[in-house]
């Protein structure tokens, strides 16, 4: 019951946000915050049952042999927990930035259903229940990044939505050949059928297509950086929250938890994610857009956490997990400080900003904060997932792919110093631009600090993965 | 009984017509209206004491009425699609004679279809087939414009080729069983599969067939046909009178009296997935709205014909909720580009943009049916897409599965770009005046889209109750 109210009530909720925002506006943010939390304090609930080792599961049988399964495992509660809380944080953001735009009503309807769909995926347990969410996600983001309903805005949109659906379709195929050997689209069903060989390498590549677009990963992750054109709150969405880890959470429940693939994909893996990290790390470095800077750092990040679920082993596992958690919450926190830093200075080139610290110390502060984060320095929560996922990669003996990481670790400090010091310090470059609206500033402020207490706080998470890892591995 | 859905009509058109004319153009729309949600409500309400346990017959003049859960799909669709056709033709077709003339052949049009998904013999099949035909050519050249009227030639003449090709189709096989029933003929083919006549008649009536449902490499008169159309006669064209006179036929010939054999099974599959693929091609490079849309009938209609070729239950019953689904989006997409038409004066997409704004029923209702068309869960076009493909790699076609997947990509690639540049974005100069489209057409789209979306979330107890049940047209 916590379950599906954790799924459903965002989905279903967000189509009467359109309702009340037309009696209301200050009720149908308050509840757009309800149903997300809704979600976040579900997952919560249910995690001492889940570290008991007992899954919770509904599920109902539909026609044609397909079900619907939901399914609240450890991974499935710590993701759900992760994109529920950045997502409440963004939604909160929300209410100061989207507030003198048109086309809030379907802002908010989009934003909900886009999080209940996202919660959704976690929980399903059958691979069309898991296509009909991830698809919904597609529609959604389509609509967001849209917003501003500028040539190059829809343009962007569009592409974003071909991409990614392109994606699924593949993926659909994929599922159709993995459902023919078990007869049955059910996870439970299919994790028994290839217990004992790896599956299809064929369903492994057409799976693998759908997943790297969705976490756009080299080769398909020029819509990501273009996707900027959003709003800053839905670009933290797209990338920090949840679209990007849909991919990476697809990647975790179906290679990992439910079957394994050959051993040459533990290799082939590690090097699309090492040509990712590079390349997009390269294009951080260079480019002038702040958004666009982001974007990459993330799909740069994106690549550590392939890197340490396709490694595999129980500290690869954890790191990667963990990663999600400090990724999502530090990423977040860059791109809503992004929103403030553009709406205040009107531009998105950071050659054109400066000594931003002296107008808007708070955004600066939370801004190191998350980018100390992402970097990995300690006691930052990220440096301990990028310790651990680099750790199990030294540990696997792929010294050439471990060094490549470093290099991709060390570009990752680059670009965020660059970052930083082009925007915040020096001198002040035209009018002085003021701090961003309080509510904005808290969700920023509330962002910088779990990224440090995740890092100072950092055995209760990494308790919990360890717990979560040995389930899913089955040790 | 189900020999009112035919009578009740005919007596209707009959009265409409005599002295008191004036009088009846008033009531003629509202007439209609009740006609056909009397009709949706009669099939949707499943009374088994009006049907009969599951099969039914009633005679009339010595044609058989015959009334199967595929039937049932058909009436519906039919029903709902005339509703809102004649919804449409309230908003569009100001001049009150043509109206009223509109509203009888639309009538017409109905008695046409309802008999050819009730009969159960080949002859009077063909009649209702040309019934439904005529009326539909009137239809389109309502305003008497000329491209109308080319479209509408270019139809009758390719109609005109299927119709001899099915009668004399018709000819051989009264010549092999001696008799025009579907027992007696079934009956006659399985007893010499290898006759030559046999084989050459088959032949003829499915040219004929996809002549008149507009498949690839058959489909020359179909986009000038729906594309110069009057709009309330190209919703209804496009919707349900090329679904019902050429592909429902196509299901029932086949399943009633030839039978999967391996050769019409290949045949099938070859056609509908040229369709899909070459229709979808031809769709991204049309500037036109409603030719844009014509191009995609024909490649959605490939979809219908591919999972029906591979003659497995998942795959037919995949087809005829694929037919249903067609049905309600691709209408909904032309009463769209009816409330555009109308508001904006053009369906030119070089000079529309960003009526989302100004008509937010229309802009909405279009998106639904977009992400419909094109595949997109939760709504009704996904589950009977994916069911079609399930089924294609089930019975083993690997390939064509793999191409019904990826043309789904290009669907989304045009319907996307009909999106942008008609609703999504900002809205394009000259267009600012643009209102939302009249009550009526709002109406039409607004049970449209519901249907799409009802269907799509309530997916398994449709499925179970109506789709399913479908299957019984493979058992002989």
């Amino acid at each position: 019951m916590i379950l599906l109210s954790a799924i459903f009530v965002p989905v279903i909720g967000s189509f009467i946000l359109p309702v009340i925002g037309k009696i209301s506006e200050r009720a149908r943010n308050g509840l757009a915050l309800c149903f997300v939390l809704v979600s976040l304090v579900g997952s919560s609930l249910l995690i001492p049952s889940v570290l008991a080792g007992n899954a919770v599961t509904f599920s109902r049988a539909l026609p044609v042999g397909f079900n619907m399964v939901f399914t609240a495992d450890s991974l499935a509660v710590f993701m759900a927990i992760c994109s529920s809380l950045v997502g409440a944080v963004i939604v909160l953001f929300s209410f100061g930035y989207i507030s003198h735009y048109e086309n809030r009503n379907e802002y908010y309807l989009m934003v909900v259903l886009f999080l209940g769909a996202m919660m959704g995926i976690i929980f399903s347990a059958n691979l069309i229940c898991m296509f009909l969410f991830w698809e919904i996600t597609a529609i959604a983001s389509w609509r967001l990044i849209g917003f501003f309903r500028g040539k190059n805005d829809v343009l962007k949109a569009d592409k974003a939505f071909l991409v990614t659906v392109f994606g699924a379709l593949v993926m659909l195929l994929g599922f159709v050949l993995i459902a023919q050997q078990a007869g049955s689209f059910d996870l439970s069903v299919i994790k028994e059928t290839f217990k004992a060989s790896p599956v299809p390498d064929i369903a492994v590549l057409l799976i693998l297509i759908g997943i790297l677009t969705k976490s756009a990963t080299l080769p398909f992750h020029t819509w990501l950086p273009d996707a900027g054109v959003a709003p800053s709150p839905v670009t933290a969405l797209l990338h920090a929250a949840v679209l990007v880890k849909i991919g990476v959470y697809v990647f975790a429940r179906l290679f990992i938890v439910t079957f394994t693939f050959s051993q040459m994909w533990h290799v082939i893996v590690p090097w699309i994610a090492a040509s990712s990290a590079l390349v997009s790390a390269g294009a951080a470095l260079i480019d002038t857009d702040l958004k666009r800077i982001i974007a990459y750092s993330t799909v740069s990040q994106i690549a550590f956490i392939f890197l340490g679920l396709a490694i595999g082993g129980p500290l690869g596992v954890a790191g990667a997990m963990l990663y999600i958690l400090m990724h999502g919450i530090a990423k977040g926190g860059l791109f809503l400080c992004a929103g403030i830093i553009e709406q205040n200075t009107h531009t998105k080139d950071i050659t054109k900003m400066g000594g931003l610290v002296a107008t808007m110390p708070v955004t600066a502060v939370a801004f190191l904060f998350c980018a100390f984060s992402v970097m990995g320095i300690p006691p930052f929560g990220g440096f301990f997932s990028k310790y651990m996922v680099m750790s199990s990669v030294f540990t696997s003996g792929q010294m050439a792919l471990a060094l490549t990481f470093l290099v991709g670790a060390f570009l990752t400090i680059l670009y965020m110093f660059r970052l930083f010091n082009m925007i915040f310090m020096g001198d002040a470059q035209g009018a002085p631009a003021k701090e961003g609206s309080r509510v904005m500033v808290v969700s920023v402020a509330i962002l910088g600090a779990l990224s440090l207490l995740g890092g100072l706080y950092i055995i209760y998470p990494s308790n919990y993965v360890q717990i979560a890892v040995k389930q899913m591995l089955g040790m | 009984m189900p020999a009112l859905f035919f009578l009740i009509p005919l007596i209707g058109v009959i009265t409409l017509n005599l002295p008191f004319r004036k009088l009846m153009k008033k009531t003629a729309f509202w007439f209609a209206a009740v006609l056909f949600i009397f009709q949706i409500v009669l099939v949707s309400s499943h009374r088994t004491s009006f049907w009969g346990t599951g099969l039914v017959q009633g005679s009339f003049f010595n044609v058989n009425f015959y009334v199967d859960h595929l039937t049932l799909i058909m009436l519906f669709s039919i029903s709902i699609v005339s509703l809102a056709s004649l919804l449409v033709a309230r908003a569009m077709i100001s001049d009150e004679n043509k109206r009223f003339n509109f509203i009888n052949l639309l009538i017409t049009a109905a008695i046409g279809m309802n008999g050819i998904v009730m009969v159960k013999d080949i002859f009077s099949l063909y009649v209702f087939l040309e019934v439904a035909a005529v009326s539909a050519f009137i239809m389109i050249t309502i305003n008497k414009d000329k491209p109308a009227l080319e479209g509408a030639f270019k139809y009758i003449l390719l109609s005109a080729i299927a119709t001899i090709m099915m009668l004399s189709s018709i000819g051989l096989l009264l010549l092999i069983a001696g008799d025009t029933s579907f027992g007696a003929i079934s009956a006659a083919i399985s007893s010499s599969p290898q006759s030559m006549l046999v084989k050459l008649a088959m032949a003829i009536f499915l040219c004929g067939l996809f002549i008149k449902g507009g498949l690839i490499p058959f489909h020359g008169w179909l986009p000038d046909a729906y594309s110069a159309a009057a709009a309330p006669a190209s919703v209804l064209l496009a919707g349900i009178v090329t679904k019902v006179s050429g592909i429902y036929t196509l299901i029932r010939i086949v399943t009633s009296l030839f039978g999967f054999t391996p050769a019409v099974s290949k045949v099938l599959l070859l056609i509908g997935a040229a369709s899909i693929v070459i229709g979808a091609f031809a769709a991204l490079g049309q500037k036109d709205l409603k030719r844009m849309l014509a191009y995609s009938s024909i490649s959605q209609v490939g979809y219908i014909i591919i999972g029906f070729g591979t003659g497995s239950v998942l795959g037919v019953t995949g087809a005829v909720f694929h037919l249903f689904n067609h049905a309600i989006f691709k209408s909904l997409l032309f009463v769209n580009a009816a409330a555009v038409e109308k508001e904006a004066g053009t369906v030119d997409m070089d000079r529309l943009g960003g009526l989302s704004q100004t008509m937010p029923i229309t802009g909405t209702t279009s998106a639904i049916a977009f992400l419909s068309t094109s595949g997109i869960p939760p709504l009704a076009g996904f589950w009977s897409k994916v069911i079609i493909i399930i089924a294609l790699w089930q019975a083993g076609y690997i390939a064509y599965a793999a191409v019904a997947v990826l043309t789904s990509v290009l669907t989304a690639a045009y319907l996307i770009t009909m999106q942008r540049k008609a609703f999504f974005g900002n809205i394009a100069p000259g267009l600012e005046r643009t209102k939302e489209a009249p009550l009526a057409i709002c109406v039409a789209s607004i049970i449209l889209a519901a249907v799409t979306v009802g269907v799509g979330v309530f997916f398994p107890f449709v499925f179970n109750n109506f789709i399913m049940p479908v299957k019984e047209i493979l058992i002989k």
